[in-house]
């Protein structure tokens, strides 16, 4: 999570400005958190030209769907993650590179099984790096656990065609995402409270 | 749907990871629980905050954020 400076809004106060329309407030919102959602579409599309401009859309639609924002409903950054993923997932379908993308992301597992978690180092975890300590929470989880996550939530898939990827019985593959996703809201519950 | 099996699907509406002859059962469930099941609903939107946490930002193009202003003032003046 960005840190802010002392004075500088809080996410919730940009979302007001944006619902507001003030093209600051979205300035700002975009500094603060443009390397994060192009990081997650590019976890999707793994395309560097195609996700620069599926980031100004995302940041563009961000600004014309303030108004379906709700407090009460979540934090901006889960509104803005939820909004930038399904953004993300439309366009690799849209753009037929979906079999390819499954293609590169079979080789990429056969390479790396654990490629979420590989590159957390010791000095990592010692800065306390809030990206750090979330993946060493995730990393807790077996493998296949967090393999079915991972095929969730960065390559949209249902859990049928999770199961028909990984040649795994859909039964488990529903127990591997329920488990998986206890243990890391579990987790990440027992982070904030230590932080 | 009791609500312990209810917060396990909640985990998955927010991921997308809902199956679609899952999702009338779960918001039958989400309408039975009403405001207990909102704010649950609410807190695991942290789910998704932090899987794209998890990940080492990305250096976005200097030329969008311009774009973007442009297109948000022009939008501005219709």
């Amino acid at each position: 999570m960005p840190e802010l400076e002392p004075g500088a809004p809080t996410d919730l106060e940009l979302m007001l400005g944006i619902q507001a329309e003030d093209p600051e407030a979205l300035a700002q919102l975009y500094d603060r958190y443009n390397g994060i959602i192009k990081a997650l579409i590019l976890r999707v599309i793994h395309n560097e030209a195609e996700a620069d401009d599926l980031l100004q859309e995302i940041f563009m639609e961000i600004w014309n769907q303030a108004k379906n924002f709700s407090a009460q409903k979540g934090k901006p950054l889960g509104w803005m993650v939820t909004l930038a993923r399904r953004r993300a997932i439309d366009g690799l379908r849209k753009k037929q590179a979906y079999a390819r993308a499954e293609e590169r992301l079979q080789q990429e597992t056969e390479q790396q099984p654990d490629a979420w978690v590989h590159n957390a180092t010791e000095e990592e975890i010692a800065i306390g790096d809030t990206r750090v300590l979330i993946r060493r929470v995730i990393s807790v989880l077996p493998p296949a656990q967090q393999q079915a996550i991972e095929l969730a939530f960065f390559r949209g898939m249902s859990q049928r065609e999770i199961a028909a990827n990984t040649n795994t019985p859909l039964g488990t593959v529903k127990t591997r995402l329920e488990l998986g996703l206890k243990k890391i809201y579990d987790g990440l519950k027992e982070l904030r409270d230590e932080l | 749907m009791n609500f312990e099996r209810f917060q396990n699907q909640a985990r998955l509406f927010v991921i997308g990871a809902l199956d679609a002859e899952e999702i009338s059962e779960f918001e039958k469930a989400r309408r039975k629980f009403g405001q207990k099941a909102e704010d649950f609903i609410a807190k695991c939107y942290t789910l998704s905050e932090a899987f794209a946490l998890s990940l080492k930002p990305a250096k976005a193009s200097d030329q969008i954020k311009a774009r973007l202003m442009e297109m948000v003032r022009d939008r501005k003046k219709a």
